[in-house]
């Protein structure tokens, strides 16, 4: 199931107001910090999928930022360094991590609007039209291990397949999630 | 140890999973784009991807502890004023409220949404009308309806059927049925509803109110609602 206990109430302090990033600038870290701080989690978590890594990440992109950057600045240049950023941290963290060669490293790109393009319920639609383009196998088994939590042992009884298969056909049907995304949605 | 691609890349989904930070272990390109599209899928839980309030104090606590160790940051910013942004944007930001809290947390339901949380909308001059045959809404399913004057929700909860207004409280968007979730999604501004038309989670400054329930029944093989 949905880890329930995931969610949280955010009152937005200070919703996105889009038109004035073009020419409003950051006077401080301050606004910078109070401006970014969850979407640069958000972004980062979206590309490692887990709290623990996305928290490290977060500050990584964080402190790297503050110790470069110089400030007053246009907010959308800052957004874009910190975009930037977080693009280097994400693709040193699965080239230390995972061994990941450069051209993998770059699956990590970052549009250069994350900060500023919608944020959750986009990922969460955005999953949904790309499980809606995988052949059926392919998408019954993300839906039952990640939409409703299924284990690879109920998974692969639920699709008569032996646990063996069913790990070998999550691995093909996330490449192929991975390749559409690419292919598809960008 | 002799474990395939298939397998270690199943190992990291069930770390994602389960909440885990994913073990490290030397990837192909073939296994990190296959990871990179778990990770993907792991966030797009609606809330998934929000810190908690204690991971962004300990964010703060690094940065923060940054700053003593570097003298040269002061020119960016003193060691106070981060302490005074990072307490003021970590309270502003995240109150670490579970669903479990929300969901009992009926006494506090703002004002017009009545006894136990949510109004029943009850119109002074309405009429049962049809609005969907049974057998357009299989178990574990909500769709949305429109009798023209009022758009809803109708659901069915495992053959228990029941209808909620289909609009969102706070500025008034159409909601989405999000059946794998069994919400109802805003697209505005990224509110979550239950099927019971709970509010589930919000990114606002006040929380909306629940939405209100439209009476409900089944006529012969029809879903009628009754309204104006």
């Amino acid at each position: 199931m949905v880890a329930l206990t995931d969610l949280r109430i955010v009152p937005n302090p200070e919703p996105d107001d889009l038109s004035r990033t073009e020419t409003a600038v950051y006077p401080d870290w301050e606004s910078v910090y109070e401006d970014n701080v969850v979407g640069i989690y958000q972004l980062v978590f979206r590309k490692v999928g887990n709290a623990a890594d996305a928290e490290d990440l977060a500050a990584e992109v964080l402190m790297q930022t503050l110790k470069t950057l110089r400030l007053p600045a246009p907010v959308h240049n800052v957004r874009a360094y910190l975009v930037k950023t977080a693009r280097t941290v994400l693709a040193d963290h699965w080239r230390s991590h995972y061994a990941a060669k450069d051209a993998a490293a770059e699956l990590q790109q970052v549009p250069p609007d994350a900060l500023t393009a919608p944020r959750n319920s986009a990922a969460s639609e955005r999953a949904q039209r790309l499980l809606a383009l995988l052949p059926d196998q392919s998408r019954r088994i993300l839906e039952l291990r990640f939409l409703r939590g299924y284990s690879v042992r109920e998974a692969a009884n639920e699709l008569g397949v032996t646990e063996s298969n069913a790990r070998v056909l999550q691995f093909r049907a996330l490449r192929k999630a991975a390749e559409l995304e690419l292919e598809v949605l960008t | 140890m002799t474990d395939s691609p298939a397998d270690r890349v199943a190992r990291y989904v069930d770390d994602l999973l389960h909440g885990r930070r994913p073990r490290r272990f030397s990837a192909s390109s073939e296994e990190v784009e296959a990871m990179t599209a778990a990770a993907g899928l792991a966030s797009s839980r609606v809330g998934a991807d929000l810190p908690s309030k204690a991971a962004l104090d300990r964010i703060h606590g690094r940065l923060a502890a940054a700053m003593d160790e570097s003298p040269a940051l002061d020119r960016h910013m003193t060691r106070r004023v981060l302490l005074r942004t990072f307490g003021t944007a970590a309270a502003a930001m995240v109150i670490g409220v579970g669903l479990d809290e929300v969901a009992t947390r009926q006494g506090k339901a703002p004002a017009g949404s009545g006894g136990g949380g949510s109004a029943v909308l009850m119109p002074d001059s309405g009429a049962w009308r049809p609005v969907a045959s049974v057998t357009q809404l299989p178990a574990g399913h909500a769709m949305t309806v429109s009798t023209g004057a009022v758009d809803a929700v109708i659901v069915n909860d495992g053959g228990t059927i029941s209808a909620v207004s289909g609009i969102c409280t706070h500025l008034g968007c159409k909601l989405q049925p999000d059946d794998a979730g069994r919400k109802l999604d805003c697209p505005c501004h990224q509110t979550a509803f239950g099927w019971s038309g709970k509010v589930l989670y919000f990114r606002l400054k006040a929380e909306p109110a629940n939405l209100p329930q439209i009476p409900s029944r089944v006529n012969g093989d029809q879903i009628e609602l009754f309204v104006v």
